[in-house]
Parts: structure tokens; sequence; C-alpha cells
């Protein structure tokens, strides 16, 4: 697994299957026979042909998996028969992780991970966001800053399940929903949340929590920094409010 | 994207493995980019011939496939990283010959044309307007696009290979009119003597991915060529549109997102950025290949001149040219190599030199990272001056 773009022209020992590139996470560790993971490939078109050197030597990857395939690498995969699958968000991806890839169906799966869906309502009153100090009482991320957050039921919508999280744990009804973009996925060890934020607005900024959440604030965006947020929290604020 | 029966059979292997090779990867291609479909090309131009460029690792790759494949249109190929008659001149060893004549059987036995020149349009493939082409040699397919009315995307060398098997490319990028339209007006007023280069150089670095429409002075067929070639070694776009070849292309001032201009202090200021060295080791001319009429032109000025001996000297141009020009070749040759079939960016010239000049704005590029080198940049009058008294 790389987190950085990477060349196979030079960026690989092509004798040992070694990643030899030291702005890469990976430098060092072999992709012989593994799943190789990063997020597209880089630099000389000649790249193409070290990847047919590599399975040649007998030290090519089983496949690649990449978030976006640019010519250099899908023309390398395909003279060198590797499989490869792109549009899949490696950022997921920890080294050392099993990886199932269906190159001929085009899609990867990661058998030991459990995917979580849930809502993420960042409420909007006067610029001000809130956040709210999840309780000792809640079975994860206890103490750390949130949006007003749960679990999607099975066969709920995930705005029904925002209006329900929005009534539950800020007694707030009739949600005015601004804005909603699309489901945003983070790593949390095996778990991986799959969040749906939206961005709702209240003119009101009086609110009740329930035994969820020990204690709010209304901040502004800026300031969001400062706080020991869930994961992934500022990445949605970002994305809402710069949508 | 959508296939024909025809192509679905050779995707299928039923025309050979080779074929089925050159398809998924013509097609693979067309789906990173959105083709919908394949369409037919004329000619392709392939890179990726010269054993240091390519290594042992192309050499692998190219002999196994050749056996495989044949191309199905014209094809021709890159330079190579030496000159096929005089290699021993230019310090190349045995083994590094070798490797390299390996690549070229292997081309040869998949029908490619061994033209060895970056300028396959001087050469005998020149496409014509219209004409779709898969091209790879980057400071070719931006002459093709700009100054002949071809239509080519940068091709890299395999898929240029693979296109020239099936005779088809995927229709995106350049080969489509809405990616043809410029989207940024570049205005120079003033290009100063021997500049052109750098005015590609630094229009390249502008446009980034974006067609530029070129409000500038007349340019001649081979400032054309120069300028293009620095243009595409700066930038990522394969094409720009030119007042004085409006008429090669469709594109119109629609879609302009941005004016620029380069003033020429900022020309002059880049030649001096450029400038590096006074003292070289190799004095460089031919990038991309010296045409017939730059031979003539250089050979005019020598005529009456005496060889003034600091550097060694290449000229490089095509093998074409080269036999078209005898009396140009033999005036030359009082100055210093007038080679053919290679040239200063994919030769090793790392193993014989270390501070190079050169007239080329794409050698600017190349040279110090692919050659290892102290680049100057010097415009073509200057250089020839130092040469001869």
């Amino acid at each position: 697994m790389s987190s950085t773009p990477m060349s196979f022209l030079g960026g690989v020992d092509p004798s040992t299957g070694r990643v030899v590139d030291p702005e890469s996470d990976a430098n060092g560790e072999s992709i012989s026979d593994s799943v190789f993971c990063f997020p597209f490939g880089k630099g000389s078109t000649v790249g193409s042909y070290a990847m047919y050197q590599l399975k040649v030597n007998g030290r090519a990857p089983s496949a690649i998996v990449n978030d976006s395939a640019e010519p250099i690498i899908a023309t390398g995969a395909i003279i060198a028969d590797i499989p490869m699958v792109d549009g899949v968000d490696v950022t997921l991806v920890r080294a050392g992780d099993e990886v199932f890839v269906d190159a001929d169906e085009g899609f990867v799966e990661l058998p030991e991970l459990t995917e979580q869906h849930v809502v993420t309502s960042i409420v909007r009153s006067r610029g001000k966001l809130l956040l709210l100090r999840r309780s000792n009482k809640v079975g994860s991320y206890r103490g750390q800053w949130a949006g007003v957050s749960g679990f999607i039921e099975p066969h709920e919508e995930d705005r029904m399940a925002a209006r329900r999280e929005l009534a539950e744990e800020v007694m707030i009804e009739n949600p005015r929903f601004i804005r909603r973009i699309d489901p945003i996925r983070f790593r949390d060890k095996r778990m991986v949340w799959c969040v749906h934020p939206f961005l709702v607005e209240v003119k009101d900024p009086e609110i009740k929590t329930d035994w969820e959440h020990d204690c709010y604030r209304w901040i502004t965006p800026r300031e969001v920094s400062d706080y020991r947020t869930v994961p992934g929290l500022r990445q949605v604020i970002d994305k809402l409010l710069g949508a | 994207m959508h296939l024909t029966k025809q192509e679905e059979r050779i995707l299928a292997g039923e025309e050979g493995h080779g074929k089925q090779k050159a398809m998924e990867l013509v097609v693979a291609l067309g789906d990173i980019y959105g083709a919908k479909r394949l369409i037919p090309i004329a000619s392709a131009q392939i890179s990726g011939a010269s054993f240091k460029t390519i290594g042992d690792a192309g050499i692998k790759f190219l002999e196994d496939f050749s056996g495989e494949a044949k191309v199905s249109v014209r094809a021709s190929l890159n330079p190579l990283g030496l000159d096929e008659r005089r290699w021993r001149t230019m310090g190349i060893d045995r083994a590094f010959f070798d490797k390299q004549a390996r690549i070229i059987s292997a081309f040869q036995s998949m029908g490619v044309e061994l033209l060895y020149t970056c300028t396959p349009y001087l050469a005998g493939n020149r496409p014509t307007r219209g004409q779709h082409v898969a091209w790879a040699e980057s400071s070719a397919t931006v002459f093709a696009n700009s100054y002949l009315g071809a239509r080519t995307n940068r091709e890299g060398g395999p898929s240029a290979l693979a296109s020239a098997i099936v005779g088809k490319t995927a229709e995106y990028g350049l080969h489509l009119d809405e990616n043809r339209r410029p989207r940024v007006r570049i205005n120079i007023d003033e290009i100063p003597e021997g500049l052109v280069p750098l005015a590609g150089y630094m229009v390249g670095r502008l446009a980034g991915k974006r067609v530029p429409l070129m409000s500038c002075p007349p340019m001649s067929a081979d400032q054309h060529k120069s300028f293009g070639a620095a243009m595409a070694a700066t930038g990522a776009v394969s094409m720009y549109v030119c007042r004085d070849r409006r008429g090669r292309d469709a594109s119109g001032k629609d879609g302009i997102e941005e004016c620029v201009t380069i003033e020429k202090s900022e020309l002059l200021d880049c030649a001096e950025g450029l400038k590096g060295d006074d003292e070289w080791d190799l004095i460089a001319i031919g990038c991309p290949h010296c045409s017939p009429v730059e031979l003539r032109s250089m050979s005019k000025f020598l005529k009456a001149r005496r060889p003034n001996k600091k550097s060694d000297v290449w000229f490089c141009t095509s093998r074409k040219a080269f036999a078209s020009c005898p009396r140009e070749i033999a005036v030359l040759r009082k100055f210093g190599k007038v080679l053919c079939d290679t040239c200063m960016v994919v030769a090793p010239i790392e193993n014989s030199y270390k501070r190079t000049a050169s007239d080329s704005g794409k050698a600017m590029v190349y040279l110090p990272t692919l050659g290892k080198q102290k680049a100057s940049f010097r415009p073509t009058r200057q250089l020839l001056e130092a040469i001869s008294r």
C-alpha cells in the first residue's frame, strides 16, 4: 500500500519487487504476489515496460488497485497481464489487509472490514455550527465532538435517519435540510464508516440534548480544528460548506 | 465503449494473441478517457526506440511481442540511441549497440518503418488535414495537430504500437472537435531572434492542459516545429491554434477562459534563466531533427567561415534529410558530426559529456533530466558563431 503515486521505472526494483521510492510509505516493502494499492501512476511512460519486466522476473504484484487509472499503469497492467481495478478509494486500505480483487467484474472486497452506514447532520444557526460532545454512555468515540449522528437502520433512508436522530438527540422537529452530499468513507481500525452528511439550518440556537451527549457548543467553521472530533468530521464539514 | 463485431472478435482473441493484447490496450485507454468508439487511423509514430529510454524491460517486451503481431497501418519509428552507421564516433560501446540492434529488429519484424526520426512528417509519413493518426513523439504530435491539422493524442510508445497493430485508436481527446478548441489566448507581440523555442517553452508552462490560441508574429514551418516541441515538453497539451494556421482548424475564439501576454522582456528573462555555462563539452543542434531547410541555412552561414573547435558539435537530422542535402552536409561536417537516427535527448550522452548547449527549448527540459547534463540555451545563430570563425 502506497499512499503516494507510483512510478514503476525507478520506483520498484525489477529484480526484487521491492519499492525503492523514498517518497512512498511502501519504501522497502515487497509488492511481489501481493495486491498493490496506490492512488495513481506517475513518471516516465517507460514505466509500462518496467511492469512487464517485473512480471517476466516473477516479481509482479498479483493485482493492482488504483484510485484512478492513468495510461502508464493501465498499459503496463495489460502488457504484463496483471489484473487491475480502478475507481477504488485506496485511502481505506491499509498495508496487510486481506484484499479480494475481481478484475473481470471490476470490484474489490476487503473481507476483514465491516462497513457501517451512519448519518451526520451538521446543524447551522446564524452562521455557527453545532458541535456535541459524546457522553460516556455511548458505545463509541466517548468524549469526542461530533455532529448529530447515528446509524442508518436497515430499510431506512438516510434522510429519514437524519430526521430521526435530529429529533431524538437535539429535539429538532421538522428540520430544514439545506444541503446533502455524497457519502464519505472513513477507515477506523477494522471499521469503515460510510457517513451520509446533511447540512441543517435552524433559527433558534436553543437546543436540548439527550443522554448521548453531555454538552454542546456553537462554533465557527474555523474553530472545528480546535476540538477533538470523531474521525472525518472536519472533512464532512469542509465538503458540506464548500459544496 | 461500443465495439464492432470485428473489434469484439479481435478482443476475444480470435485473430491471435498479439492482436488481442493490442486491442485490449486500445480499448482500456478508451475506457479510461471515456471514448465511445474506435476510429481508423492513417498512421502511427512509435516512440521508445532508444535502448537508453526503454532499457532491458523494453527489449524484453518488444521481443516477446514481435513474434505475435504486425502493424496494419503505416507506422514509423522514433530516434534511436545511436547513429546506425556512425555510432562508434559517438563513443557508444558494443554492448549498447547490440541491445539497440535487438530493438530495431523487433520493430522491423513487426513491420514498422525504420525512419528513426522525431520528424516523420519530413521523412515521408506526413498526415493530411483532418486525418486521424496515433502518434507518440510529443513534438511530432503537436506539429501534426497544430500545423498539419491532423488529429492525434499524445500516445505512449506501447499505445501507438497497439494502435498501429489494430489500425485504430479510441476516439477521445484531440480526436474530438470540442477538445481542440482553444481555452487560453496567449499574445506575444515580438519574439527576439532565435527565441521562438523559448516562446514555446513559456507557452507550454502557461497553457498546462489547455489548448492555447496563439496571437504572435507569423512563424515558418521550422519555427512551428521548434515552438511546438518546446511547448509539448513543458506543457501537457499537444496542440495550439495559431493565427497564421487558422485555416487548418475549425476552432474559434469561443471558450477562451483567460488571456495572457508574454512580453519580449519575459522571453529575454527566460533566455537568461536558461543560459547556463559559457563553456560546453557538446553543442547539439537538431531537436527536433533538422529539416533540409535548416541544414541549408546553417551551411549557408558556415560556408564562408572556418571551424573553431572548442567542443564537440552534433547536428542531428533524419536519414531522409541527410540524403537530400549532400552538399550542405559536406559543409556542416567540417564543423562537427552530422548524426542521423538519433539526437541528444535519446542518445546516452551522459557517458561522454557533462555540459551541453543547444538551441532547442525541448532539449532544455530533457538534457538536465534524461541526459544528466548542465544545459545551456543559445539561439542557433550564437551556436554557429561559437563553432566558427
